[in-house]
């Protein structure tokens, strides 16, 4: 049973590199006052959208609602989300691992991959040591730790950077791949779900060496592409190539906003969902992109969700159409008994907006006229602000204040102005906070 | 209009979209008539090195897109416009910024390093950095807080030391905690 799958050591280097408590360690590493200290993010949103680890040994875990972590952990400290700042540091993390190698995937806010293969030469120092030299310096220049994992495939890197954390380097190369599979349970495996496990479960397949170690027309057999590429991952073969050029276009554009306290009003949870359409059809227009069909989603206060989805007769990234094929709807799925806490948008089959095939019944005249209306709105919103104008369905949702009740629901630094600063425009610089002495 | 107005229009045109103008839209621009003006304008901010092509003609942005325009150092009389040629211009970003990815700023509140010429309210922008050497400004963690004072290295013995006579060094109790090095200050009036 402790036969090797592979014979190879390192035929490809690939990193995973993946930040330890990512929301939790850019609060902390700001403010000292914060340092050993449970810290939760996503007070704005009621529920935990990041931990720190001394939150975490007290048994809080990410999408806990805040008053049960209340009941758990009374010292916790609850802080609104600084997109701002994460995205800042995320991208200097990026940015420090390209330092090493140009070719680095950004799979996530606080994740990357990067390929460091056959850079030991031009870097002076093993695999080994080019990964402890990059977690040297991300530790250092970021103030926080991250966990990497080294192997022969993209999958197997992921296994080692979970291995241990926080903090820590494991290196899997090809001949040790079975040991560290043995114990980990197969859904634990990247892109393995409960329905995959559920079913892989009924073949006996339970631990991922298991899976690893079944033959590759078995695989073929019974399961998908996907699950066929794992595999051959798993056999410390890369076949899933990094993915290292920058994002210039979606398949789909999200948002998602929660107010509270919950309503159960028509009309303002309606304006809710028309201020997510104005944003996500800004967003698309953005890129130049129009979609094919969206999804109305509304989630209720006891976290139910219910949706619904409309194909449109032509691309569009026109806000008003968006939202009158989604009325109806709306209209459908809207229950006034319940209290809802979020409203969201989904535009999806995005396509390019310069080839957009008009239906038989459009008006090319009047499609002309909304397009520059639509490009004076976009015009007037960069300028001015993103809430300058908006449709009058969206009235409701930008009359309040997102979230009523708890104060302090910004975060600390957009409350501070420096001189030449706007709310808008600031400083692309993270800033220390706390006291300074 | 001058030549400078019109590379200007070209360059708010690009911090707007993104992306060079094509000379259609460059006519647009500046007002021009024909695309052959156009042309020549292009070539005449070539020659400037204002603007670049690529090998398929299509414009590229230079350096003068992103910098402020180093002058030399300031003599009195006649600027020599000449100088402007020679040197190679640096953006004020990277004159204050060594290391752009472990460069943080930080507000200062207290009054402890004002004879270091630090004062309340400055903006002092500071390099995380595990080590630093006598004399440099540092941002230590202090039972809680950051502290802004001088590192003073005697020997074995290291201590924090305010650039203001009211307030005595800080000898720290254990290991000292140094988060960041000042490498410089903003005061804006």
């Amino acid at each position: 049973m402790d036969k090797p799958l592979t014979l190879v050591h390192l035929p490809r280097a690939i990193l995973h590199i993946d930040a330890d408590a990512f929301f939790a360690a850019c609060e902390q590493s700001r403010n000292p006052a914060l340092k050993g200290k449970p810290v939760i993010t996503g007070k704005e949103r009621g529920i935990v959208a990041s931990m720190s680890y001394e939150a975490k040994a007290r048994g809080v875990t990410r999408a806990m609602r805040l008053h049960e972590v209340r009941k758990l952990c009374p010292d916790a400290v609850f802080l609104p989300s600084d997109y701002e700042t994460y995205s800042l540091l995320s991208m200097r993390m990026f940015a420090i691992v390209r330092r090493f190698t140009p070719d680095v995937e950004e799979y996530s806010i606080d994740e990357c991959f990067a390929d460091i293969t056959g850079m030991q030469r031009s870097l002076r120092g093993s695999y080994q040591k080019i990964a402890e030299r990059i977690k040297q310096t991300l530790d250092v220049e970021l103030g926080f730790t991250f966990s990497l994992g080294l192997g022969p495939s993209k999958v197997i890197a992921k296994i080692g950077s979970k291995w241990k954390k926080p903090s820590g380097l494991t290196c899997i190369p090809g001949r040790e791949i079975h040991r560290y599979l043995a114990e980990l349970p197969v859904h634990k495996l990247w892109g393995i779900g409960a329905q995959t496990a559920a079913y892989l479960a009924k073949h006996r397949v339970f631990t991922a060496l298991e899976f690893a170690r079944k033959p590759e027309g078995w695989i073929m057999r019974y399961l998908t592409k996907p699950f066929v590429e794992l595999w051959q991952e798993l056999q410390g073969r890369s076949v899933l190539e990094l993915e290292t050029r920058p994002k210039d276009s979606y398949q789909s554009i999200q948002k998602f906003k929660t107010f509270s306290p919950p309503s159960n009003d028509r009309g303002f949870v309606f304006a809710q969902l028309s201020k997510n359409i104005e944003n996500a059809c800004m967003k698309a227009r953005r890129y130049h992109l129009a979609a094919s069909g969206a999804t109305c989603l509304l989630r209720t206060q006891d976290f139910r969700d219910t949706g619904l989805e409309v194909r449109f007769t032509r691309p569009t990234a026109f806000s008003h159409e968006v939202i009158q094929a989604l009325r109806p709807i709306f209209d459908e799925i809207f229950y006034p008994h319940y209290f809802y806490r979020s409203t969201g948008v989904v535009l999806f089959k995005l396509q390019s907006d310069d080839v957009i095939q008009l239906t038989l019944f459009d008006p090319p005249v009047q499609i002309e006229k909304y397009q520059r209306v639509y490009r004076a709105v976009d015009d007037l919103r960069r300028r001015y602000g993103k809430h300058t104008v908006f449709l009058g369905s969206s009235f409701d949702a930008h009359a309040f204040t997102q979230h009523v009740g708890e104060r302090g629901d910004a975060p600390e630094r957009t409350t501070i102005l420096l001189k030449g600063e706007t709310t808008r425009k600031r400083l692309s610089l993270p800033m220390f906070l706390g006291t300074v002495k | 209009m001058a030549t400078v107005a019109q590379f200007n229009k070209i360059v708010s045109f690009y911090y707007a979209h993104k992306r060079m103008p094509s000379y259609q839209e460059i006519m647009a621009l500046v007002k021009f008539r024909s695309k052959d003006s156009v042309f020549k304008l292009v070539n005449r901010l070539i020659e400037q090195g204002r603007l670049r092509k690529d090998q398929t003609g299509r414009l590229l942005p230079t350096r003068y897109f992103f910098e402020i325009p180093w002058l030399g150092s300031v003599v009195a009389g006649y600027p020599n416009p000449a100088e402007e040629e020679l040197l190679d211009p640096i953006s004020l970003e990277e004159f204050l910024i060594k290391n752009k990815e472990a460069t943080y700023m930080l507000t200062v509140t207290g009054d402890s390093m004002i004879d270091a010429g630090i004062m309340p309210g400055d903006i002092v922008l500071v390099e995380r950095r595990e080590q630093a050497n006598h004399g440099e400004i540092v941002v230590a963690q202090v039972d809680g807080e950051w502290t802004l004072k001088r590192l003073c290295k005697r020997g074995k013995k290291v201590t924090l030391e305010a650039a203001n006579k009211k307030y005595p060094p800080i000898v720290p109790k254990d290991e000292l905690r140094i988060a960041a090095v000042v490498c410089s200050l903003i005061r804006k009036y």
